[in-house]
């Protein structure tokens, strides 16, 4: 992969110039027997990035990408202080990256370098860069500057914006302005974030469980939810954004709304109360808790509890190693159920294929953020 | 209190888990069981696709211990699974929930009913049953009807039983088999397995048609010329030659894979996709199949027997001289034949249809040939190099499609030639799909039968095939032979050299 993105291909001038350079390229690239014959598009993929290593990084994901998603990748590096730049500049370079293995896909790479302050002129040079009449993709990397003009006009060319919350400095802050993009890009672009990405198997293993009929009659009944997320060992920062969509999502699944408003506890996180229409508040607590082997941020264990029927009964789902997690039920203090699954926490790859896989908007996402957001 | 939905089901990203539920393997110290059954189970939980209440029981006539049989299907996961090294601690809690026991004896289904109880009060499997059988035909029945005396076969939830193919062996005894489930099972909760249907790439054939626009309005007798279906192995007969003996490529891959991927590439959109629409189209083409009467078996098929010969470079030996097979047998380790479906899309439209044993190579694929420009505008020797347009549907080893199509050679006045339009769905997709036990067995879990063959569908397939039977074992169309490695006997080239037409080499 390395060597995917050791430079950044060859200087170009102009969309025909491109196009040409690529073609040439890829028919080298079969010449030399390193690639497959065919060549298969299936989408367009603008990467943003304001600094050299996030590009880099985004260029290696997709690398390893382009065997399940052949695309076009056009990645913007708008480097805003570049020094020693005379003036503001535009230059594109191309690539077809050799992969791996020699019956893979090549993909197309082009590289569009913005020095200075010229960012009204970025959608310009992006937008005939796409291959024609393929969904496009905007992966932005860092916090999205979405009220500026060329990122509404990036997105306004993309069918999907991908952002990362755990990328921003202060989610919480954050996540409104997500959601006001998600309102926004209505009917013409799709939102979602890697950080709910990340839930996806947690969601699962937490609905699952209430496949089981004998379990379903707690949900309506729910006396408190604990969500435990990674921090490093100081704990100065704490990233809540995927406890929060985590709890936004049964929030909005379950119907709860908040009964106060979000506040700092004192012990780090959250603790708050949340009510079901017509029920008793009960405490939601958001814990940061020290993980070695966690990214911050990443989910390690949900603890529903619930009463039914007059008896007490547990939900848990944690993580017992970096590997594996355990879900484990209890009613009136009985262990019922456990079982062990193989969760190793997902890479960058992973959660961009499964993004990619998603034409439209998702509405459990739009959902779960907005009842997250309501926390104010 | 009873809350009937999950609601938080709604929007997941994976497809819905199946509801809690016991499964039941009779045959599970069968091999079927290790290689195919009990990996796909696992590669199931490994994926988290097998609901949060589950448990397997094994159940044959042999005693065996818990601890046994766990060992046992152990090994056979670590050796099959898709997931490999095995996850000790997955397989640990995949194991607690694994039992044996032994039918033999008397008693041995009350025993079964009982582990079945156990499994709902303690798992929470809430009375779901799904029971797979597993075992040499002839036990089938048998097994049925014990459940229902020993009173096992429900308990509270839906019941459904899966058949694992041969799904008898003619016309009657399908017939009987089908009788003899409908004792205990209703035909919604009977799930015939023919594996081919649950593999990714026949899913495809109907994506492929029904999802592009662009073939459908070709798909039909005005412009395909003729339609061919291989589906070759390069393996010989191996351990397999007491069920090939009487069975003969005709009952092994004609009745079942064969004409369901004739039903899959001549069928009508069915209006959804879903079981009974689905069937509904194909059955329909079943019933349109043109019999091949007496009189036309040695018209209409051919068949063979592989001789010795060289596969892959190695040397193999004849089928009379593999380990079970009689030294004189005359069982055909290849077939082909000429099918008309009878109706107002196809009528006259030859389907070719051949499979064998020790082709050069193994190869599923379909292909349609499209009828040549009505006129030709080019000169004659500049479309020398021109073939018609065919459309390959290639189901495995390399699953994709591809178009030939014309095309001018870029030299100083006009040259024709014919060009491959290539789409490889590995190139384009994941290529780690499912196994397609593990298709197959999570629909049965969800009670979606579409992937499955429905009673008037099987019970066509056997009609259509015993005339065959009957001609051949009166002796039309002769046992033709083939060197292993070849592409099987000159009579299956003849077949279609009647009509000025050959095989294609997959
Ligand atoms: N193996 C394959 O690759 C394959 C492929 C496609 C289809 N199939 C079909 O799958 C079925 C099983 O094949 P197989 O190869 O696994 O056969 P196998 O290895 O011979 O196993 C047969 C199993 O059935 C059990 N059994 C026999 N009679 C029984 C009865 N009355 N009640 C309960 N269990 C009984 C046997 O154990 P006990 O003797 O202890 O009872 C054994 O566990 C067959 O119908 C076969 O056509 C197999």
């Amino acid at each position: 992969m390395a060597q995917a993105v050791a430079d950044w291909g060859v200087p170009a001038k102009g969309v025909a110039a491109i196009e040409r350079e690529l073609a040439r390229l890829r028919r080298e690239r079969q010449r030399e027997g390193r690639a497959s014959r065919a060549r298969s598009s299936v989408l367009d993929l603008i990467v943003f990035a304001t600094r050299e290593v996030h590009a880099r990084r985004a260029a290696a994901s997709i690398a390893e990408l382009s065997r399940r998603h052949p695309s076009r990748a056009v990645i913007v590096l708008a480097d805003r202080d570049a020094p020693s730049e005379p003036e503001a500049a535009l230059t594109v370079r191309c690539d077809v990256p050799a992969p791996a293995d020699r019956h893979e896909l090549c993909y197309e790479q082009v590289l569009v370098r913005a020095r200075g302050p010229i960012e009204p002129r970025i959608a310009s040079a992006v937008i005939p860069l796409l291959v024609s009449d393929l969904p496009v993709f905007l992966w932005w990397t860092g916090t999205p500057p979405t009220g500026a003009h060329h990122f509404t006009q990036l997105a306004g060319a993309s069918s999907r914006v991908i952002v990362d919350s755990a990328d921003f400095a202060r989610a919480e802050a954050t996540l409104p302005r997500i959601a006001a993009l998600c309102t926004a890009g209505r009917g013409r672009y799709g939102v979602t974030d890697l950080s709910w990405t990340r839930l996806t198997a947690w969601r699962e293993l937490v609905a699952q469980l209430f496949d089981v009929a004998d379990f379903r009659p707690y949900l309506a009944g729910v006396t408190g939810l604990r969500a435990s997320y990674a921090v490093d060992v100081d704990g100065r920062q704490s990233h809540p954004s995927q406890a929060l969509l985590l709890f936004g999502w049964l929030g909005s699944r379950l119907g709860w709304s908040p009964a106060e408003p979000l506040s700092s506890s004192e012990a780090g996180g959250h603790l708050f109360r949340a009510r079901r229409v017509g029920g008793e508040p009960f405490p939601v607590r958001l814990r940061p808790h020290y993980e070695r082997d966690l990214a911050p941020g990443d989910l390690s264990g949900v603890r529903l509890e619930a009463a039914a029927g007059g008896r007490h009964a547990m939900f848990d789902v944690d993580r017992v190693d970096r590997e594996h997690v355990c879900v484990r039920v209890a009613i009136a203090g009985h262990p019922v159920l456990e079982r062990v699954h193989v969760l190793p926490p997902p890479g960058v790859v992973e959660l961009l294929g499964e993004e990619l896989t998603i034409m439209a908007s998702d509405p459990a996402y739009e959902e779960a953020l907005a009842a997250a957001v309501s926390l104010g | 209190m009873t809350v009937p939905v999950n609601p938080l089901r709604e929007g997941l990203r994976l497809a819905r888990t199946p509801d809690p539920a016991a499964v039941v393997i009779f045959g599970g110290s069968g091999d079927l069981t290790s290689r195919k059954l009990m990996p796909a189970l696992y590669d199931l939980a490994h994926l988290r696709q097998l609901p949060a209440a589950f448990t397997i029981i094994g159940a044959a006539r042999g005693a065996m211990s818990d601890e046994a049989f766990r060992a046992e299907m152990h090994d056979a996961v670590a050796a099959f699974s898709r997931h490999r090294p095995l996850n000790e601690e997955v397989w640990g809690s995949f194991a607690s929930r694994l039992r044996y026991v032994s039918t033999g004896g008397t008693g041995g289904y009350d025993e079964l009913k009982h582990a079945l109880e156990a499994s709902d009060a303690e798992h929470g499997t809430g009375g779901n049953r799904l029971f797979y059988l597993a075992t040499p035909p002839a036990a089938y029945a048998p097994i049925v009807r014990s459940l229902a005396q020993g009173g096992a076969a429900r308990g509270g939830g839906w019941s459904r039983v899966v058949v694992e193919k041969p799904f008898g062996r003619d016309l009657a005894s399908a017939h009987a088999l089908t009788e003899a489930l409908f004792e205990v099972f209703l035909e919604r909760e009977i799930f015939r397995i023919d594996h081919y249907l649950g593999k990714e790439t026949v899913q495809n054939i109907l994506v492929h048609r029904f999802a592009n626009g662009i073939f459908e309005p070709l798909w039909n007798r005005q412009y395909v010329d003729h339609v061919q279906i291989t589906v070759a192995e390069s393996l010989g007969v191996e351990e397999r030659a007491g069920y090939y003996e009487q069975a003969g490529a005709i009952r092994d891959i004609v009745q079942n894979h064969l004409l369901q991927l004739l039903t899959l590439v001549a069928m009508e959109p069915p209006a959804a996709f879903d079981a009974d629409a689905v069937r509904e189209e194909k059955v329909k083409v079943l019933r349109a199949l043109r019999p091949v009467a007496a009189a036309d078996v040695a018209a209409r098929t051919a068949r063979g027997q592989y001789g010795a010969g060289f596969v892959d470079g190695d040397r193999v030996l004849a089928y009379r001289r593999e380990l079970g097979v009689a030294p004189d047998s005359e069982t055909e380790s290849y077939a082909a034949l000429v099918c008309y479906v009878d109706n107002w899309r196809w009528e006259g439209t030859p389907f070719y249809l051949r499979t064998g044993k020790r082709l050069p190579k193994r190869a599923t694929e379909i292909t349609v040939q499209f009828r040549i420009a009505p006129h030709q505008v080019f000169s004659r020797e500049a479309s020398a190099g021109l073939e018609p347009n065919a459309l390959v549907i290639r189901v495995q080893p390399e699953e994709g499609i591809s178009l030939k199509i014309g095309a001018k050679v870029p030299v100083q006045g006009v040259r024709i030639r014919s060009v491959n339009m290539d789409f490889s769905y590995g190139a384009s997709f994941v290529v780690d799909s499912p196994d397609a036990y593990e298709t197959l067995l999570l629909d049965a879990l969800r009670g979606d039968a579409t992937l499955f063959t429905r009673r008037d569908e099987v019970e066509q397939q056997w009609s259509f095939i015993d005339p065959i039977v009957e001609g051949w074992a009166a002796g039309s169309a002769p046992l033709g032979t083939y060197d292993a490695g070849t592409w099987g006997p000159v009579e299956a080239d003849l077949l279609l050299a009647r009509d000025g037409r050959t095989w294609r080499k997959p």
